[in-house]
């Protein structure tokens, strides 16, 4: 049942669109009911709440409830400088924050009309890349812990804090890096830098391996995965779900080949398309993405071009002229639009994120209603929600 | 606090093993709403940093069966009704350890923001705070070991259900990462019944890459 804590209003309204006290499927007598999940559920990765209507055991509607952790930033980003919306970036989607900073920071230098060099947006494209993986490993190892594979969380956690530390010895930051500033670089990379990364290529591509032996090939992922949570490529573009998540039902589309930033165009790289649009293809296009990732790194790590890591001086004021400026990127979750429009002062007059969770969670609307609810937690896991990036 | 002097010697030597007993074996409840539980996780149930060793790596997703909440992330106001009633849920003894800028003041959303709670001891008592934007899995460690020092020194049945006065457990500016693993070291040598060590060494998953690094 709804908990006590619900207040009138929304509770009025979530009868209304139940509809509760019919029937349920023809001819049966069985009683439609609620059932909250969330907004405290280990499935939900967070704090999103989803208020089910059930018949026995089959989801007969989804309505997501946000709001739990819902913290302001854009309304706070109206108050304080460029500099310092980066760090609340951060916070939105933190397990690709180095995107995220990139969003907010490419956005302010479009509109200040910021020029860079070669050598931050390499290391920029590498930072975004190192960031995919490790955040495509924690998806992998949560989604199999989701699934009942306890294992999986194991090894991908090992892996990821590879990653960690080797970020860590350049941003000094493990979660939260605040690397990516408008005009470059928070610091140089640490000399150990083009080091570890090779150590970790080498270290990596046989644990990548493992990962397919231990979970990929497994009948019961397969059967669990497999036809479950279709969602079709004009489900998923009226949603308008990016990322993996549209790219797994069939359309090709990604920024990093159709936005021109980072070094995206001077370095070769597929693609991965699905063509069911089934949790299984979600999981597969992850899976090649890493793959991807490390393709990318490969062809960058060697020759990183000289020259200086900022072209603006710290103590300069990014005074952001008036008009507007749009600007996308792709994260590891679908695309983080940045909209930003200022007056001339050092403060946006508005500031708006465009987050790619919160168009890829309406698709459960779509994919739940008709399965079983152990499937919803399946495609739940699929999608890659993080409910901090949701919420704001 | 330490063990007070005036009580009976049967209740003091009781009052020993049973904290002894509730010290090690601290479930926490798998509560985490932002950026502090990746960080919680990662010192609860992945490889590197493991609570099991603490006793306290059960992971409860309910609140009936957890006796340690540790607050994981920003508290809003939408949420703080619910984690009210999620620490009232839980069974007597229970402790918390409010972990993260967030939990303790409201950290980066303290000015500004319309919506978050400026601290979670706003809304529940809390025992121990770990400061950090995340707090390194190593804090949160110190601050389990914290807890479990409190609980081991505190508690008496001649007080039941009496609170201590809440602690920081901030890792001393000179304290490295080393200095823990050397003081979770000379506690797993105390108390365990093998040489974790030598354990160590025998173990396969290492990969010969790994260590070079
Ligand atoms: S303290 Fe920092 S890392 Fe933790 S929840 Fe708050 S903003 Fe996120």
């Amino acid at each position: 049942m709804l908990n006590d804590n619900t207040d009138p209003i929304e509770l009025k309204t979530l009868q209304d669109q139940f509809n509760l006290g019919q029937k349920g499927l023809s001819g049966n007598d069985t009683q439609e009911f609620f059932v909250n999940m969330g907004p405290q559920h280990p499935s939900t990765h967070g704090v999103l709440r989803l208020v089910l209507k059930m018949d026995g055991e089959n989801v007969k509607k989804v309505i997501p409830v946000l709001g739990y952790i819902h913290r302001g930033i854009e309304k706070m980003s109206e108050y304080i400088g460029a500099r310092q919306i980066v760090p609340l970036t951060d916070r939105m989607d933190y397990l690709s924050a180095m995107s995220n900073n990139w969003g907010i920071s490419r956005a302010v230098e479009l509109a200040m009309g910021v020029e860079t060099n070669s050598r931050i947006e390499t290391i920029r494209t590498l930072m975004a890349e190192l960031q995919r993986m490790q955040s495509h490993m924690l998806w992998w190892g949560v989604l199999g812990l989701d699934l009942g594979a306890v294992t999986t969380f194991f090894y991908g956690f090992r892996d990821r804090e590879f990653l960690t530390e080797l970020m860590e010895k350049t941003t000094g930051s493990r979660l939260t890096m605040n690397y990516i500033q408008p005009g470059g670089l928070m610091f140089d990379i640490h000399e150990d830098f083009v080091k570890d990364v090779k150590a970790f290529l080498k270290y990596f591509k046989p644990k990548l391996e493992e990962y397919e032996i231990l979970l990929s090939g497994n009948v019961i992922l397969q059967n669990r995965l497999r036809g479950v949570g279709v969602l079709s490529s004009d489900d998923a573009l009226s949603f308008s779900c990016t990322g993996p998540t549209l790219r797994a039902s069939g359309v090709p589309l990604d920024l990093r080949k159709t936005e021109k930033y980072g070094v995206y165009d001077q370095v070769e790289f597929d693609v991965p398309v699905g063509e069911v649009g089934d949790c299984w293809d979600r999981y597969w296009v992850r899976l090649e993405e890493i793959k991807q990732s490390m393709h990318i790194i490969e062809q960058l790590i060697d020759d990183i071009p000289e020259g200086k890591f900022t072209t603006l001086k710290p103590a300069k004021k990014l005074k952001i002229p008036a008009g507007t400026t749009y600007s996308q990127v792709e994260t590891p979750r679908g695309s983080l639009g940045t909209f930003i429009q200022g007056d001339g002062t050092a403060i946006p007059y508005r500031l708006h994120f465009r987050t790619p969770n919160f168009n890829n969670l309406w698709a459960i609307t779509k994919l739940g209603p008709g399965g079983k609810l152990a499937d919803l937690v399946a495609t739940l896991s699929t999608l890659d929600l993080v409910i901090p990036d949701i919420d704001r | 606090m330490g063990l007070s002097e005036d009580k009976p010697w049967l209740i003091s030597s009781i009052d020993q093993v049973v904290n002894w007993s509730r010290a090690n074996s601290l479930w926490p409840l798998a509560f985490g709403t932002s950026c502090c539980a990746i960080e919680m996780m990662m010192a609860t149930n992945s490889s590197k940093f493991d609570l099991a060793r603490f006793g306290a790596e059960v992971v409860r997703p309910s609140p009936r069966q957890a006796d340690l909440l540790i607050i994981a992330g920003t508290i809003v106001k939408k949420m703080a009704p619910r984690l009210k009633t999620l620490y009232e849920q839980m069974p007597e003894p229970r402790y918390v350890i409010a972990t993260g800028a967030c939990t303790i003041s409201g950290g980066p959303f303290v000015y500004n923001s319309y919506s978050t709670i400026r601290g979670a001891d706003e809304i529940i008592p809390v025992d121990v705070y770990v400061p950090g934007c995340p707090p390194r899995p190593e804090a949160l460690l110190y601050g389990i070991l914290t807890l479990q020092r409190m609980i081991k020194e505190g508690e008496s049945m001649a007080w039941t259900g009496k609170r201590k006065k809440p602690v920081l457990a901030a890792l001393p500016p000179a304290i490295t990462g080393d200095d823990i693993y050397s003081e979770m070291q000379v506690l797993l040598d105390e108390q365990s019944e093998f040489n974790v060590r030598e354990r160590a060494k025998e173990s396969t998953w290492h990969t010969k890459e790994y260590d070079e690094k």
